[in-house]
């Protein structure tokens, strides 16, 4: 099993979850984020204070999935999120040891 | 002879049998009080078998040793999964030593029957005393009810210790019982209107009904020192509706248990749903849906809550002389209508509120002062509402009235009283729709009413935040030029869910229409309502996108078109999304709202020279066509007046108000000056047009200075054909308008006078200079001088931020005339001390060049300094 974290545009959530859902990723869990890689900050003056945004809103999201799903979902997540702009975000992998359902104790891929 | 196990397990099919039975009738009847009955007594029987099995033969036996029933099991009331409360008690230490191991067994043996035994083991002086750690056994104790064993033991208990403790610990059994109550209140919300309820612990729910008893049983112990007559403990005017409420309460809660098979007490909405079908506690009433079930549900409840809560007020300020003293000073705030005792609002009149002015009074006088309704006051409430039905309030009268009400600090409470009374929908049945009214949503906690009201109230709070965030929209709600529009737009932003259909918006809208009709409000007013119920989902939407990228905000921004629209809805936003449920406002989701207004207001103010084209419908088309539609006899002159005026003017006046404007324009001549003068809430709005010419706008603002008026807002605008349409928003220091009604064609006459140049205005502002102290005390605010070239495609626009002072304008203004700057748009502003300006200004027809721009800085700087 392997947990798929993306960090997307805030602009982007509604497509990246359909695309998911299209491709039957029904279990997904969503993190209000703030990040910056290489896109820089924005500042704003209003009435002569400046408000500087260094951090900018983005969503986060996490995906556990069987093995044979990551490349479909991470193709799903890129296509959908893709501006081609600095800013559209990045997708980390990582392996997952367990999963257990809590309402019956399933286990492995059939919690998922 | 039949062995212990022979015994154990026939009582253990028996038990089973019974229980079985107990459920069928239950599923046949949905009787829950019958149910509780029944299943008390057959747990009566068990035990009794069992006492008699394992304790003593003799049901009155031994001396000195009882097995009482507390708590809910005390009362009678057994609900199918609830713990059986049965206290142990015992005169002496002996006894309880020797029955140790039969105690035991008895118990051991009710838990095999899979009865969630909760077993109390006290000597007869235990329960006398009260423990500090442990008031709820004190409380359980209230319910007692005698079992087996020694009589003569309980009757010591129950007509002796009893009393004594209550008499003894009344104040602090009251006040922990307060305590625990509160507490448990605040973990739902304080309020009862839960998607989702919980029927025994929610507000309002069983719990509530144990301890409005609870409460009124303690307080008349106190005072009688024995037990009183249970059926006088409560008020009569709550008696009826508490016993309703129990009735429908029992039976959902039986339900509950039945249905999921263990101690679950939550409403889900699958539960309801079943509920709403087998019409759960309602046989004989009307249920056509899951909403008519869930108003039934809500309504029992609200009546629980209410008298709850005022128990818990009433009796221990009753008591308590620190309360009172704390109390006390709230008579002070007693007016001739309205006596305040112990908190609580009393009639002077009996028959006041006959007097629908006196009625509206009352609401508003709880919303300003945070108080709350006596009994006999929501009595009196009720009984005048019939007289009210027949001849409704409605119009100005009523609209000034509910204004001033949503205006006060503690408005949502006073609404949600006005609603628990049905006051609320008899003035604006606009909001029957919504009443109670369940809508699944995972992300809504609360029913469509309380979530409007929630909303009102979190704006309210936004004063005592403490929290840098709240603090920013705090200071913009202090800048609205009318608040109670957008509190009524709150309430009645979702009134369009309670309708059968999809989009509640356009629903909403028609119900809108209907209130501004009901209430009178002008069309300017009736506009704006409209305004921001129809779009009270557009800022959450825009946030949804790139808040950062300029497209996304011009095309929000433009959406708006005004500022002080753009304030409002910004606003009612934040109010609307905090009530969702209190987690739903995250610190994430306030920045991006503060963000996104910022970028929209800034985008605002350097957008407002793009024009008015009548012969094409970009931008302004709507409104055009609106005003084409209305002035069918002005027609052509309308078009002569708006070509060429910024489209900022449209989106910041009203459809009667240029009308006005187009009128006031036709009537100019060849140097005419047409003034119009009109108090507005906290202001003073004077609206000149006259053709332009040079240094107009910095004569005006100079003669409203000498006049001692502070000027905090301000537009100018012109249009292709040089028609000028100014307007200043002033404050009367020296409430000369308000003092002298002739003052006001005066003042009108001297503006005049200035434009036409008769009047030396220097000497009328000097005259004012030497009259007038400055005032040392203020905030200090740095002068900022901001010059933009990419704003607009013809002008320069410049924003000045500096100290607000009287003859501020003037000044600034006659800079940039002397600098030959025109002023082609003036955007003033005024937050507190500080002064907002944004001119667009042009030199020599085109924008102001570098070097031009260097000498005005220079001289507004020269002039905001040595002023």
């Amino acid at each position: 099993m392997t947990k798929i974290e993306a960090i997307i545009q805030v602009s982007k959530l509604d497509a990246v979850k359909d695309a998911l859902q299209e491709i039957g990723v029904e279990g997904i869990t969503v993190f209000e984020a703030r990040g910056h890689g290489r896109q820089k900050g924005h500042t704003e003056f209003y009435r002569g204070r400046e408000y500087t945004v260094d951090l900018i809103p983005k969503s986060k999201l996490e995906i556990v999935v069987a093995d044979d799903m990551v490349e479909k979902v991470e193709q799903a997540i890129i296509a959908a999120a893709r501006t081609g702009k600095i800013g559209d975000g990045k997708i980390f992998r990582s392996r997952i040891d367990e999963a257990i359902r809590i309402r019956n104790g399933d286990r492995g891929d059939s919690a998922l | 002879m039949s062995t212990v196990a022979d015994v154990s397990t026939e009582l253990r099919d028996s038990y089973a049998r019974e229980s079985a039975a107990i459920q069928q009738r239950f599923a046949a009847t949905g009787d829950g009080r019958a149910a509780i009955s029944e299943r008390t007594a057959l747990v009566d029987s068990t035990v009794l078998q069992l006492w008699n099995e394992i304790i003593s033969c003799d049901a009155k036996g031994p001396k000195n040793f009882a097995v009482i029933a507390t708590g809910g099991y005390g009362r009678g009331w057994l609900f199918p999964y609830s713990d059986i409360d049965l206290l142990f008690l015992h005169g002496e230490s002996g006894i309880e030593t020797e029955l140790k191991d039969a105690v035991r067994r008895f118990s051991q043996e009710l838990w095999d029957l899979r009865m969630k035994l909760s077993p109390a083991t006290r000597s007869i002086a235990e329960c006398e005393r009260l423990d500090p750690n442990n008031v709820e056994f004190a409380i359980s104790l209230l319910d007692c009810r005698y079992i087996a064993g020694d009589p003569n033991l309980f009757a010591r208990l129950r007509d002796k210790c009893i009393p004594r403790l209550v008499g003894r610990d009344c104040h602090a059994l009251i006040e922990n019982l307060g305590e625990i109550t509160r507490s448990r209140h605040h973990k739902f919300g304080n309020t009862v209107f839960h998607l989702e309820p919980n029927v025994k612990d929610g507000p309002g729910g069983l719990r509530d009904y144990n301890v409005a008893g609870w409460l009124a049983l303690i307080s008349a112990m106190e005072k009688l020192r024995m037990w009183p007559d249970p059926a006088t403990l409560l008020p009569v005017s709550s008696r009826r509706a508490f016993a309703a409420a129990l009735d429908f309460q029992t039976s959902a809660r039986c339900f509950l248990h039945y249905r999921y098979g263990r101690h679950d007490n939550t409403l889900t909405w699958e539960a309801q749903d079943e509920a709403a079908v087998r019409k759960i506690g309602t046989p004989e009433a009307e249920i056509s849906s899951v909403a008519d079930w869930m108003r039934v549900y809500f309504g029992h409840v609200r009546n629980v809550h209410r008298v709850c809560t005022q128990l818990l007020e009433e009796i221990p300020a009753a008591w308590s002389s620190v309360y009172r003293q704390f109390q006390g000073w709230r008579t002070k705030i007693t007016s001739a209508d309205f006596s305040v005792v112990d908190g609580l609002i009393f009639l002077q009149q009996p028959n006041a509120l006959q007097d629908p002015e006196k009625l509206l009074g009352l609401f508003h006088f709880m919303a300003e002062h945070g108080l709350k309704l006596s009994t006999t006051t929501e009595y009196k409430v009720e009984q005048a509402l019939p007289a009210l039905a027949s001849t409704p309030p409605r119009g100005g009268e009523l609209w000034l009235y509910l204004q001033e009400t949503l205006l006060q600090p503690n408005a949502a409470d006073a609404l949600r009283a006005m609603n628990a009374l049905r006051l609320l929908t008899l003035l604006l049945p606009e909001l029957k729709g919504i009443e109670a009214l369940v809508v699944r949503d995972f992300y809504h906690r609360y029913t469509v009413d309380e979530h409007s009201f929630i909303a009102i109230e979190n704006l309210h709070r936004l004063k005592e935040s403490k929290s840098e965030w709240d603090q920013r929209f705090a200071d913009l709600l202090t800048e609205l030029e009318q608040p109670e529009l957008l509190y009524l737009s709150l309430l009645l932003h979702d009134s369009g869910k309670g309708a059968q259909t999809d989009n509640h918006v356009e629903a909403s809208l028609q119900l809108t229409d209907s209130c501004g009709e009901r209430l009178d409000l002008d069309a300017t007013d009736r506009e704006t309502l409209r305004f921001l119920v129809a779009n009270h989902l557009e800022m959450s939407a825009a946030m949804r996108r790139d808040i950062f990228d300029p497209a996304n905000v011009k095309l929000f921004a433009e959406k708006i078109g005004a500022p002080e629209r753009l304030k409002m809805l910004c606003l009612m936003t934040y109010g609307d999304i905090k009530a969702v449920n209190p987690e739903a406002m995250t610190p994430w989701k306030a920045d991006n709202l503060w963000q996104l207004y910022i970028a929209s207001a800034n985008y605002l103010n350097r957008s407002a020279d793009e024009r008015v084209r009548t012969g094409s419908d970009a931008g302004s088309g709507a409104n055009l066509a609106h005003l084409h539609s209305l002035a069918a006899v002005a027609g052509k002159k309308i078009n002569i007046f708006l070509e060429g005026l910024p489209q900022r003017y449209l989106r910041i006046h009203g459809a009667s108000d240029v009308l006005a404007h187009t009128e006031m324009a036709s009537r100019l001549g060849q140097n005419g000056v047409e003034c119009g003068l009109k108090q507005v809430r906290h202001w003073y709005e004077l609206t000149l047009i006259t053709t332009d010419r040079p240094s107009l706008f910095a004569s005006v603002s100079g003669a409203l200075a000498a006049w001692g008026m502070n000027i905090v807002k301000a537009n100018a605008f012109s249009n292709a054909a040089g028609i000028v349409v100014d307007t200043f928003y002033f404050t009367d220091r020296f409430r000369t308008l308000e003092m002298n009604i002739q003052e006001w064609d005066r003042l009108k006459k001297s503006i005049a006078a200035v434009v036409k140049g008769e009047t030396d205005l220097a000497r009328m502002i000097s005259d004012r200079m030497r009259s007038e102290k400055s005032d040392g005390t203020k905030v200090k605010i740095a002068t900022q001088i901001e010059f933009d070239d990419r704003a607009s495609t013809h002008s320069t626009l410049v924003q000045v931020i500096t100290q607000d002072r009287p003859g501020l304008l003037y000044r600034m203004c006659s800079a940039m005339s002397k600098q030959k700057c025109n002023i082609e748009i003036a955007l003033i502003e005024t937050e507190g001390q500080m002064a907002i300006d944004v001119f667009y200004l042009t030199a020599d027809g085109g924008k102001v060049s570098e070097e031009r721009r260097a000498g005005l800085e220079k001289a507004l700087r020269e002039e905001l300094a040595a002023n």
